[in-house]
């Protein structure tokens, strides 16, 4: 058993319209808990007007992403010992970019809206999920499926310096799904989604999507590499060649 | 629920592809220029007479007035993409664009007004 | 500011606390956009001095010769250097290259920069 650890943590509060305000609890944690395990407590022992979302508890959700000490993290993951110390304090917000609805819990829903207009599935044949540059998949049989690598928690629009000030901006979780979802049905409409002014062009290389994300999913490689493609295809198009497939190198 | 598509600013891989080549061309043009400033004119054409001798080679106002539209495009429609991101209604986009064109324009026509007029001053 | 997107929210670009080196990046650029849009027009503005003769050109770059101007013109050439070199970073990420080695390709180019504005700080002040 670790010693306990007395950790106060300051959480920004705001219900309907009210001006947010920050609130601070002090509680015995287990440094190897989670911060979703304190906040959790907080709500059960000291707070039940305290929301926030969270589900599954082991990073496959995505609902639990809140900055903590202002960065964005899966809170389900974060152990409070990574985060803070003995006597220390940690700082919980609601994702930026988008809208508090209560507390710690953001309306997500522009980004679920993009996503499925993406065409973007959750599952995917195993040769087509995960990042080309780490290597070959376990195997190249498309009969093999996996859950894909994005759980839509919404970090890196959170993270994004353009989707601060923006609100039309796809945001590096659409972005990268698009380019996902391509590889798999070489739909060119797909490129054609992202191929506008709300999309691959408006990214600035910031790169804190892919810093942020707790799922592998290397967001700001993913808008780069679409960039690619679309401009690959259209030099095709210009020169009268045939659009080409969607190339996973 | 606003409309998350609609289009308005034509940013994309037009004005993209063009901002990469004419900051391709400054880096080079400018490469340039400063390796003429400091071997072929080492004081730095500081005074008003080795400007207007510089400018009578041929090449140099040509190269100047390339170097002139390539800068002022890049830089206007660079500033543009940062405005961009403030989220601007329409109709204010379309009010900055005049502006952009017209100060682009204005800045084009004035430069290759200077450069005939410092060229003029070798011939008199 | 706000919590959701907004643009009143534009100082956060400029905002490094805990974010990553790309946010460098992305402010270096940004900031040294500004400054040299602006001195290219206060440049432009500038020479028309030439077209005034010989004595009012020279009588002008007598004064640009000030320490304080020097110093802008340093700055100047400091934002040239770092937005060059980073955009090049950029262009090269744009087009799927070397996406993967954004960060040292950053550094690399920064420290390029580095070395250029010693040179140019060390010619100018001391070599003039």
């Amino acid at each position: 058993m670790n010693k306990k650890w007395n950790v106060t943590y300051i959480i920004r509060r705001q219900k309907a319209s009210q001006e947010p305000r920050d609130e601070s609890f002090t509680i015995e944690v287990d440094p190897d808990e989670y911060v979703l395990d304190g906040v959790e407590r907080i709500w059960a022992f000291h707070d039940r007007s305290l929301t926030f979302r969270h589900a599954c508890h082991h990073s496959t959700c995505g609902a639990c992403a809140m900055r903590v000490n202002g960065v964005e993290k899966l809170t389900c993951i974060t152990t409070i010992r990574s985060v803070t110390q003995d006597g220390g304090t940690l700082r919980v917000e609601p994702l930026r970019n988008f809208p508090v609805v209560s507390d710690l819990v953001v309306d997500m829903s522009s980004m679920y809206l993009r996503l499925e207009d993406a065409a973007f599935a959750q599952v995917a044949p195993l040769p087509a999920t995960g990042l080309p540059y780490e290597g070959d998949p376990a195997t190249e049989d498309p009969h093999f499926e996996r859950l894909v690598d994005c759980i839509e928690c919404g970090c890196c629009i959170s993270a994004c310096p353009i989707a601060t000030t923006t609100s039309t901006y796809m945001g590096p979780a659409v972005l990268a799904g698009i380019e996902h979802a391509f590889k798999q049905s070489h739909d060119l409409s797909l490129l054609d989604m992202a191929d506008r002014e709300d999309g691959v062009w408006r990214c600035h290389s910031a790169f804190e999507c892919s810093a942020v994300c707790p799922s592998n999913v290397d967001p700001g490689w993913r808008i780069m590499n679409l960039r690619r493609m679309v401009t690959g295809n259209r030099v095709r198009r210009f020169f009268g060649l045939r659009p080409q497939k969607g190339n996973t190198k | 629920m606003q409309n998350l598509y609609a289009p308005k600013s034509r940013e994309g891989f037009g004005l993209w592809l063009y901002k990469i080549i004419a900051g391709v061309l400054i880096v080079l043009l400018l490469g340039l220029h400063f390796i003429i400033n400091h071997m072929v004119a080492p004081q730095g054409l500081l005074s008003w007479s080795d400007v207007v001798a510089y400018y009578q080679n041929p090449i140099i106002p040509i190269i100047e007035v390339i170097f002139l539209i390539v800068v002022v495009s890049h830089a206007l429609i660079g500033l543009r993409s940062i405005i961009l991101d403030l989220n601007p209604s329409a109709r204010l986009l379309r009010l900055l664009d005049g502006l952009f064109v017209v100060v682009g324009l204005a800045s084009i026509v004035y430069g290759i007004w200077l450069v005939t007029v410092v060229v003029s001053f070798g011939k008199a | 500011m706000k919590n959701a997107s907004a643009p009143q929210n534009f100082p956060r670009w400029f905002d490094p606390r805990r974010r990553q080196m790309g946010t460098w990046g992305f402010i270096l650029n940004r900031i040294t956009a500004l400054g040299l849009t602006l001195y290219l027009f206060l440049h432009l503005l500038a020479l028309s001095q030439l077209a005034q003769g010989a004595s009012a050109y020279d009588n002008f770059i007598a004064l640009v010769e000030h320490p304080l101007l020097k110093l802008g013109e340093m700055l100047v050439i400091a934002a040239g250097l770092i937005h060059g070199l980073n955009g090049i970073r950029i262009a090269l990420n744009s087009f799927g290259i070397g996406t993967r080695y954004q960060r040292p390709l950053f550094l690399g180019l920064m420290a390029l920069a580095l070395v250029g504005i010693a040179i140019f700080g060390v010619k100018m002040f001391f070599f003039s």
